[in-house]
């Protein structure tokens, strides 16, 4: 049994007032000038409490303010109001969405589960991974002392090629080689997002953070410098075919990516003639021809894919597909040709939730790159204001790599806490056998067939009555 | 540096105000530079004298309300009372020797709705027209 892999969290406080979904607005003028004014008797303290963050001018008792509506009901003159805050809802976008970005900030804060009140207030289903329900048959039996009890559940997976079969010889020792693995304690490995005000103490605390967790921070080659040179062993070099010089991918890395090029099997030869034992991954964006791409990649001894989607979770060339289809259409495509275990395949694109995680992997990946998540984590409200070469809100640059790392720790024990929730109730051990498991969820697309195909399709341009 | 750029102007608008979103929001922002700061409110009503002045003490040269038209206000008054707590906050600074145009307030239209880009050129207009603010100076 390998040790129990735990991710230590602590609290660790923002550095700006967070956009509050709803704000007070309590007039002046009308007062009754109560003996006990309802504000006083706020069972928060909210209003002795009050204080104003200049650089946004953000209230902090929106913030502190936990929507009892005590001031609100009680007031005689009916002078206190809650409005919705038009910063929240501004922030992000319709993948995104403010709901995310805020529950993305807690989980950074806090390193614990995020729960809401009771009962579900949001529609049945949704496009991408809300069109999927995990199994949670097992909820009944839930392991005797919690997710982190002695029933160890494992989230540790591999990549690299799993040998079909081993050979022993007559003194049962085994026979041949076997082939080498990266072994990785979580399904997740962290990425630097396409945008972003990142600078190199930026870059630091992530390796720093993905060192903590022991898995692997994917960095374009350029920004990898001086500052990293202790961290190669956490490092996954993005390397551009032409142009980048082979010599500077750091000493200790164990594992490159390249790009897909018609011409990859070049490239990949060139890298193992420079260092044998690198493991290279070759990146194919989730697009027409890509179940082809994948086949010809690991017919060609490739053990590593990875499938690149959309930061909107939509397949690049396609919007109207959803990353987890492209998952499972790749995934299936191997299982059909028989060479499935012989490829780990790495999804990317648009994973905004710990249920994305557990969902991608059921759909077919082997382990998911985990991009923008790192950037909220930093308190970034998604913007794009850095897109257009204005002021970041957060001024992510500026944080220091310890606070930087203790975030993204933060957030990934947060996931990896929901990622045991999720495979404890469906009865699974090992993430490795949470690949491909779609017998162990429900898709809406198929249970939606699955009731109305036999009573016909509505012919376009038919209404119903 | 342009002569815009030499004032910050603190803007601060009603969420109703037409053409009001992020989009445009950081429009104006690429115009205007580190010359303006933009603050949605839910109401105009919101607003307490310790916002503008708050504005005025730490970074801006003048601050400017944009309000709902008066009649259409949500939350049925919030833009008569920004007025009233305007005129406050210009007695205050007024007393402490500072031009009462230091504090700005551009009501709506309900005939002739303009847009938030217009009113900010506007109201940086009238910004220009004054000198620094001798707070930061």
């Amino acid at each position: 049994m390998p040790s129990k892999y735990m991710i230590h969290t602590k609290t660790v406080t923002n550095r700006f007032q967070p956009v509050s979904k709803s704000g007070i607005i309590a007039w002046e003028e009308g007062c009754l000038k109560c003996a006990v004014c309802v504000k006083k008797r706020c069972v928060y303290n909210v209003y002795d409490k009050r204080g104003i963050d200049s650089r946004h001018m953000i209230e902090s008792i929106d913030n502190l303010c936990m929507n009892c509506y005590r001031c609100v009901q009680n007031c005689p003159k009916e002078l206190i109001h809650k409005s919705l805050n038009p910063e929240f809802n501004a922030m992000g976008d319709s993948h995104w969405s403010p709901p995310i970005i805020v529950r993305l900030w807690n989980q950074s804060q806090t390193g614990k589960i995020p729960v809401s009140g009771a009962g579900y207030p949001g529609p049945f289903s949704g496009p991408g991974f809300d069109s999927m329900w995990t199994d949670m048959s097992e909820i009944v039996r839930p392991t005797r002392d919690g997710i982190h009890g002695r029933e160890y559940i494992s989230t540790a997976v591999d990549m690299g090629k799993t040998p079909e079969h081993l050979m022993f010889n007559g003194s049962d020792t085994l026979e041949g080689e076997v082939p080498s693995i990266i072994d990785i304690p979580l399904p997740i490995i962290l990425k630097m997002p396409s945008f972003g005000t990142i600078s190199p103490n930026t870059i630091k605390g992530w390796a720093m953070g993905a060192r903590r967790l022991g898995t692997l921070i994917a960095l374009p080659m350029e920004k990898i410098d001086s500052a990293l040179e202790d961290m190669g062993g956490c490092l996954m070099p993005l390397v551009l075919p032409r142009g980048t010089s082979i010599g500077n991918i750091p000493k200790n890395a164990k594992i490159i990516e390249i790009p897909w090029t018609e011409e990859w099997q070049g490239v990949v030869e060139d890298i193992k003639g420079y260092i044998p034992n690198l493991f290279v991954s070759v990146r194919i964006p989730m697009a027409e021809g890509m179940e082809e791409k994948a086949l010809s990649l690991a017919r060609g001894g490739i053990s590593i894919i990875h499938l690149e989607g959309s930061s909107m979770s939509r397949f690049m060339d396609d919007n109207t597909r959803n990353l987890k289809d492209g998952i499972r259409l790749v995934h299936m495509k191997l299982v059909e040709e028989n060479i499935r275990d012989g490829v780990t395949l790495l999804a990317s694109g648009g994973l905004a939730m710990a249920e994305h995680v557990a969902k991608a992997i059921i759909c077919g990946a082997d382990t998911v790159f985990v991009d923008f998540p790192i950037l909220i984590a930093l308190e970034c409200r998604m913007c794009r204001r850095c897109t257009k070469g204005l002021s970041c809100p957060v001024e992510i640059d500026t944080a220091s790599p310890g606070w930087v790392a203790s975030r993204v720790v933060n957030l990934i024990g947060a996931w990896h806490n929901q990622l045991i929730e999720v495979m404890g109730a469906m009865g699974i051990r090992d993430a490795r056998r949470l690949r491909g498991e779609v017998g162990r969820a429900m898709f809406f697309e198929d249970m939606d067939r699955a009731a109305f195909e036999s009573m016909g399709q509505v012919e376009e341009g038919c209404e119903l009555e | 540096m342009t002569s815009e750029q030499k004032r910050t102007l603190a803007l601060y608008y009603c969420q109703n105000v037409p053409a009001s979103g992020e989009r445009e929001r950081q429009d104006l922002e690429e115009k205007y530079g580190r010359g303006i700061r933009l603050f949605t409110v839910p109401c105009s009503g919101r607003l307490e004298p310790i916002h503008l002045l708050l504005a005025l003490e730490e970074f801006a040269d003048v601050v400017f309300i944009i309000t709902c038209p008066e009649g259409v206000c949500r939350y049925s008054e919030g833009n008569k009372r920004a007025k009233k707590r305007v005129e406050k906050t210009r007695a205050i600074i007024a007393s402490i020797g500072l031009e009462v145009e230091r504090i700005g307030m551009i009501i709506g239209s309900k005939e002739n709705p303009i847009s938030l880009a217009d009113h900010a050129r506007a109201a940086m207009e009238r910004t220009l027209k004054l000198p620094p603010s001798p707070v930061h100076n």
